[in-house]
């Protein structure tokens, strides 16, 4: 194996501080652009000298409740995120994908859990103090903790949270939850502190409030929001649940929104094609789509299973209850699973509601989940005479697909929706 | 290969169809050039020119670049304005076209990561069994039945057919080439598939003018399909009536 790739921790926050210095000097950044990169690298430079400062660090999978993490205040590691952010900031992931591979792994297995294995395996990432994940949002999820667990020798708990959302099944997974806290409190040796969860809850509701607030403002012909400024909705989500900075940010960016509401500006210009997304674009391309979505005049202005919250508030006085309520509440967790009735109707409501002239799906090839929706969704839509373009990609290796390819299906899709 | 089509009003003039050489612009041109000899068109100032396919953008004369799918409706729906299914099989990729009512492209998937389901295939195949396309074509329709060839990829569908060749006794060749044409059709059929093959489907591409496989293909159908005279310049056709359109419209 090659010597131990630079520190992904590391290059992430360098790239956010890169971007901020060469943002600050333009009258076009928005505040809470500046607030987003403000997060990230207080995140992440956290997590890089957690162990240094005498924190716990607990490492958790995608929609594993870091509410309890923060609640406990130990120091959570997001670990796909922390791939994501490696392609997309840094263009780089061909090394730990490589060293996932030599793992083992096959080149089947989605990227995002190979190279976090890679990462992990080579010390590009901290070891945790504990590894916390769950069967959300998918298979190789379940299969990735174990990993991580064995790699990285720490001890881990595994969350078994219900497909369905019955009374049963959430009181179930209740019990999950409060057998977890058992354990990082053994772990860590701190008190869960029930006080600070439910103000963590009561954020957190407020949280999925706004995102609904800024979704309506996106409703707007023109849209308001940048072609993929929806990344940034979900990071916020991913890394901050529930916390004061999420607060900030999303309340800046909502009266940033409305504001350019009222004066009728548009997030490209002479908007021409207004899109609804599925799934994740590829990373390490996010720049040439920002690019072409403007050269084209074309914006994602909804995103059905990632931005678009399941109905219900949360409790703060029940805080444990909420936190499990929430994760059926999660816009992508209704994509996976048996799909019902509910999910595919928000695809037409939204299609409708926004406006929308076409849709994409970004066909990760390492993810089975999504992609055995593709024929579901397209149907959805074409019943309502939506087309939809199927893009494969996938979300950090460039080897899947090149600029040049996506440009050419892109223009395809834009000159077929031109002539309708 | 490089194709030109040019047209006079509605009737098509001349088409022209040439290797392409490394330089994407000068082919552009000596194609245009033989097309405009042919047509006996002297003048090429009040050409307009839409380019399209791998090389479009490098057409710098052209005053627009469509992408081919958007030419092949047009072309196909111009020919057979009742196509609402286009299969174009070329020399490095197939695509499956979906047209609505107005002959507007309406969906599409392509093929271009392998040679599966494409004239490379064939051509690979026709070298393997030491015969011209034209005479697999015939020998196809003379089979009673196929060998199995399970596999769609190019390479191992190689290993397959050479397996078939040296067995004992060894498959009777028309049947192995019938195998091949169905192994390729079975990956276009696929393809078809995942799009919704509606009627009436027609075929594209210089791949359409093997009868064999156009035989098969019917028979995986279940119904004929429409096939061009000049299966290969349907995209050039496209191009060249939507330059027409853009005059009109100007």
């Amino acid at each position: 194996m090659k010597a131990a790739p630079k520190n992904k921790i590391d290059s992430i926050i360098r790239a956010c501080r890169l971007i901020m210095r060469m943002s600050q000097g333009s009258p076009d950044v928005r505040k809470s652009q500046t607030l987003y990169y403000t997060m990230l690298i207080k995140y992440f430079s956290r997590l890089l000298h957690a162990h240094e400062n005498g924190d716990f660090v607990a490492a958790h999978t995608v929609f594993f409740p870091a509410e309890l993490i923060y609640a406990m205040d130990l120091v959570p590691m997001h670990t796909e995120t922390t791939t994501w952010m490696t392609a997309l900031f840094t263009g780089e992931c061909s090394d730990i994908l490589a060293a996932g591979s030599s793992l083992g792994l096959a080149s089947e297995i989605c990227t995002p859990h190979r190279g976090l294995a890679g990462a992990f395996a080579t010390g590009a990432l901290p070891r945790p103090d504990v590894m916390l994940w769950s069967n959300m949002v998918c298979d190789n999820t379940a299969k990735s903790g174990e990993l991580i667990m064995e790699l990285c020798h720490c001890p881990g708990f595994f969350i078994d949270r219900p497909f369905k959302d019955s009374k049963y099944e959430v009181d179930y997974l209740v019990g999950e939850l409060r057998d977890m806290v058992q354990f990082l409190e053994a772990q860590s040796g701190k008190k869960m502190n029930w006080d600070r969860l439910s103000e963590i809850v009561a954020r957190m509701d407020k949280q999925i409030e706004l995102i609904r607030q800024i979704n309506e403002l996106r409703k707007n012909v023109p849209t308001p929001f940048a072609p993929l400024g929806f990344l940034e909705l979900l990071t916020i989500d991913y890394l901050f649940p529930g916390q004061p900075e999420a607060i900030e940010y999303l309340e800046t960016l909502h009266s940033e929104l409305s504001e350019s509401v009222k004066k009728g500006e548009e997030a490209v210009t002479d908007e021409r094609f207004r899109l609804m997304s599925f799934f994740i674009p590829p990373m390490y391309l996010m720049a040439f789509l920002e690019k072409i979505s403007r050269e084209y005049h074309a914006v994602s202005v909804i995103e059905p299973f990632f931005t678009y919250w399941g109905e219900g508030r949360l409790d703060p006085t029940q805080p444990l209850e909420s936190v499990a309520k929430k994760s059926y509440m999660i816009p992508e967790m209704r994509m996976y699973g048996p799909m019902d009735e509910r999910a595919l109707n928000s695809i037409v409501d939204c299609a409708q509601q926004y406006k929308i002239d076409g849709a994409v799906f970004y066909a990760d090839v390492g993810c089975r989940h999504s992609c055995a929706t593709i024929k579901l969704f397209k149907d959805t839509l074409n019943k309502i005479d939506i087309p939809m373009l199927t893009l494969d990609c996938d979300v950090v290796d460039p080897t899947i697909t090149s600029e040049e390819e996506v440009r050419e299906k892109l223009e395809c899709f834009f000159e077929l929706l031109e002539e309708r | 290969m490089t194709k030109v089509v040019v047209m006079e009003g509605d009737k098509i003039a001349s088409a022209v169809i040439i290797a392409s050489g490394e330089e994407a612009e000068a082919t552009a041109r000596q194609a245009i050039e033989q097309a405009l000899a042919s047509a006996e068109i002297n003048s090429s100032d009040e050409l307009y020119v839409v380019s399209t396919g791998i090389g479009g953008k490098s057409v710098s004369f052209g005053k627009q670049q469509k992408s081919i799918t958007t030419c092949l409706a047009r072309g196909i729906s111009s020919l057979f304005p009742s196509t609402r299914m286009l299969i174009d099989m070329g020399a490095e990729s197939s695509t499956i076209i979906k047209l609505n009512e107005r002959g507007r492209l309406a969906d599409w998937l392509g093929h271009d990561k392998c040679a599966a389901g494409t004239g490379m295939f064939l051509q690979q195949m026709a070298k393997l069994m030491q015969m011209p396309l034209e005479e697999m074509a015939r020998l196809s329709l003379q089979a009673r039945a196929a060998a199995e060839i399970t596999s769609t990829c190019a390479v191992f569908a190689e290993s397959e057919v050479i397996s078939h060749v040296h067995r004992d006794p060894p498959t009777p060749r028309e049947e192995i080439v019938a195998g091949i044409y169905s192994s390729l059709v079975g990956r276009i059929m696929a393809l078809a598939k995942r799009v919704g093959i509606e009627k009436d489907v027609a075929v594209s591409g210089g791949v359409a003018l093997n009868s064999g496989l156009i035989n098969t293909l019917e028979k995986e159908l279940g119904f004929c399909v429409l096939v061009p005279e000049k299966p290969q310049i349907v995209a050039a056709l496209g191009a060249a009536r939507i330059a027409g359109e853009n005059i009109e419209k100007a």
